[in-house]
Parts: C-alpha cells; structure tokens; sequence
C-alpha cells in the first residue's frame, strides 16, 4: 500500500514539474534543464520537433531524411547545450542547426546525383503527406484540381534557388523576423531582404499561372 | 510615388513594417496603378497558398527513435570522456617514464666515465742503511738454521718489499 502511495506521489509530482516546464518560456526550460532537470529537453522536443520537421522538410524535399536530420538538431542540443549563449533566442539557435544540416544535405546530394535520383523518386513514389488542401465535402473533379495546385506550390518552392528558399522558408512558413532570418542564415539584414524580395518575386512567378 | 520606388518598398508592405506615411503613399499607388495592383495581387496570393501547405507532423515513433539516439550519444560521450581520461593517463605515465629513463641515463652516463682520481703523492725514503738491501737477518738465520719453507716464504715476501723500496728510492733520487 505504501508503495502504492509513492509511486502516485512520484507520479503527481512528475506532472506538476511538467506543466511547471509547460508555463516556462525558452529561456526558462533551457535554464531548467542545465539544472540538472532532465524533463526539460523532452519539453524543448515537444515545442520544436514540428516546426522543425517541416522548416527542414520544405527545404530538403524528403520527409525521411527531414526527421533524421531533426533529430540530429536535438542530439546537438542536447551535447552542447552548455555552451549556447542564453543572451540569445533559443529558436533562433535551434533554427541555425537545422538550417546548417539541411544545408549540408543540399550539398551532399549535389555531389552524388545518386542520391538526388533516389530522394526524388522517393518522394514521388511515397505519398505519406496529409491532404488537407483538399476538402472532404468538395466535389472530386474540386479535389483533383486542389491537389493539383498543392504539388504545383510545392515544387515551386523546390525550384527556388537554395539561399533564397531557405530564407523564404523561414519568413512565411516559420514567421522569422528579418534579424532572426539575418542571425539564422548568417547574412546581413540587407542581404536578408533582398533575397526575400527576390524569392517572393520568382515564386510568384512560377504559381501565377496556376492560380486562376 | 513611382512604380520603381512601390516596388523597391513592396517587402515591407506586405510585410506591414511601413512607417504610416510610407504606407498611406504605398496604397495611393496601388489606387493609381494598375500592373503594381496585379503584381501586389499575385505575391499576396502565390503567399497565401505557400503558407496554406499542409504542415507535416513527425512519424508516430518518432519520440522513440530520439530517446534510442539521446542514449546513444550519451554512452559515446561517456565512452569519449573516459578514453580521454585513460588517454591523459596513459600520456602521464609515458612522460613519467621517459623521465625517469633520462635520469637514470645521466646518472649512469656519470658513474660510467672515468675520472681521474687524485691521489696524495707517494714518497719513498731509500733507507741509508746497506743491511736493508738484502736479505733480512732473520732469513739467513732461518735457512741457515734449517727452518720449514712456509717460514722462509714469509720472510721472502719481505724481502720483495724491501727490494721495491730500494727502487723507488733510487728513482727519486
């Protein structure tokens, strides 16, 4: 009955630090977990693992890979949290890893055309996406034509020259200010802006004639 | 406000980062000119239908494959930090060693070289009596008295030495 008891106690109060971790801001899980509070890294996972997914999974194109390569952000993380500078966001360190991995990937598959080949069939191949563009209640002829529009905008997006892509990624999926985009990137605020200016401007271009 | 400067500015509005002013003469034009109300058109819709993409979620084992990798790494660590530690010890007891070799090296380097050694000099006195030059007394009464040989070689141990001394004397004259 005792034992009982203490597990339940040890239970209740593992929930309470949880939703104590919930309430905190970055700042305060990272601080928590550098103390020695283990839980905290899971909170950070929680709070970023889709973001990042899809930040990484828009600017490689596949999914599989995208995971792997979020959970290389966290591993990271975890390994060198003690030594980030809580001066600064943590997002935006966070976002600068994966940036850096995806980039790194891009480069890769662009010295072994192999493993393009492979990711695009893949991607083609294996259609695991959600397919919220389309609407249960529309008429198929309807659905067909959203899908459609769907792939079109998505390999629009792969079409964007990579410096371009990955800022405009992180401006209209992800919502990043321009400074956060200029600290993530490791560009100028100038440079930032321009190359929005520019990523906008083409992709427009390309999805214009799909849109009417 | 021309349709260079509307779209040299045209990040910022859409991004609603305009100063009033700016903004009020960004929407005059928009008024005024019809290819810049397309082309503000087309951007706000090609960005809606981007922001609109499905967001993907990560695969249900996803948390799972993270916690085995965290694991992972954390046992490479723990194994790094102690090949490090072995490392420093291993690297410790090879300079300790190579020390001691030295030391030992030196110290036998110097028991090994000959030194000279300086002794005090040696003086002999030729004794001024003849006597001594030969024989010893004892020894001419001994033979002469038939003692055992044992006897006689003892005596002629001395003699040797009374004979060296002779020499040396003579040298240092």
């Amino acid at each position: 009955m005792g034992i009982i008891a203490r597990k339940h106690a040890v239970r209740e109060q593992g929930a309470s630090v949880r939703e104590q971790l919930r309430a905190m801001d970055d700042s305060g899980v990272v601080t928590a977990f550098l103390g020695g509070e283990e839980r905290a890294f899971s909170e950070l996972v929680d709070r970023y693992q889709t973001r990042l997914l899809n930040f990484i999974y828009r600017t490689i194109g596949d999914r599989e890979k995208a995971e792997d390569l979020v959970q290389e952000v966290f591993i990271r993380v975890y390994r060198h949290l003690h030594r980030f500078d809580r001066s600064k966001k943590f997002s935006t360190w966070a976002y600068t890893i994966a940036s850096n991995l995806a980039k790194n990937e891009l480069r890769n598959r662009s010295r072994n055309p192999l493993v393009l080949f492979q990711t695009v069939q893949k991607n083609w191949q294996e259609d695991d996406r959600p397919l919220q563009f389309e609407d249960s209640t529309s008429r198929p002829d309807d659905m067909y034509r959203k899908r459609h529009l769907r792939e079109i905008v998505e390999e629009s997006v792969a079409k964007l020259p990579e410096h371009h892509r990955n800022v405009f990624i992180l401006r209209e999926l992800e919502g990043k200010s321009y400074e956060e985009i200029a600290e993530i990137t490791d560009c100028n605020l100038g440079t930032v802006k321009s190359r929005l200016n520019r990523a906008r401007n083409s992709f427009a271009e390309i999805v214009a004639p799909y849109m009417d | 406000m021309d349709c260079r400067e509307f779209l040299d500015q045209h990040l910022c509005f859409v991004d609603d980062t305009l100063p009033g002013v700016e903004l009020v003469r960004m929407q005059m034009h928009l008024t005024e000119c019809e290819e810049c109300a397309r082309h503000d058109a087309t951007i706000r819709r090609s960005l809606m239908l981007f922001r609109n993409l499905p967001r993907i979620e990560p695969s249900p084992d996803f948390s799972k494959r993270l916690e085995m990798r965290l694991r992972e790494a954390k046992l490479a660590d723990a194994a790094a930090a102690s090949g490090g530690r072995s490392r420093k010890f291993a690297a410790a007891v090879t300079v300790t060693s190579a020390a001691m070799l030295t030391y030992i090296g030196i110290s036998l380097r110097q028991v090994d070289t000959p030194q000279d050694i300086i002794l005090p000099p040696v003086v002999a006195i030729a004794t001024s009596d003849a006597s001594s030059a030969g024989p010893a007394p004892e020894m001419i009464a001994a033979v002469s008295a038939g003692l055992p040989i044992w006897t006689a070689a003892l005596f002629a141990e001395q003699t040797s030495a009374h004979f060296a001394s002779i020499e040396l004397a003579s040298n240092a004259h």
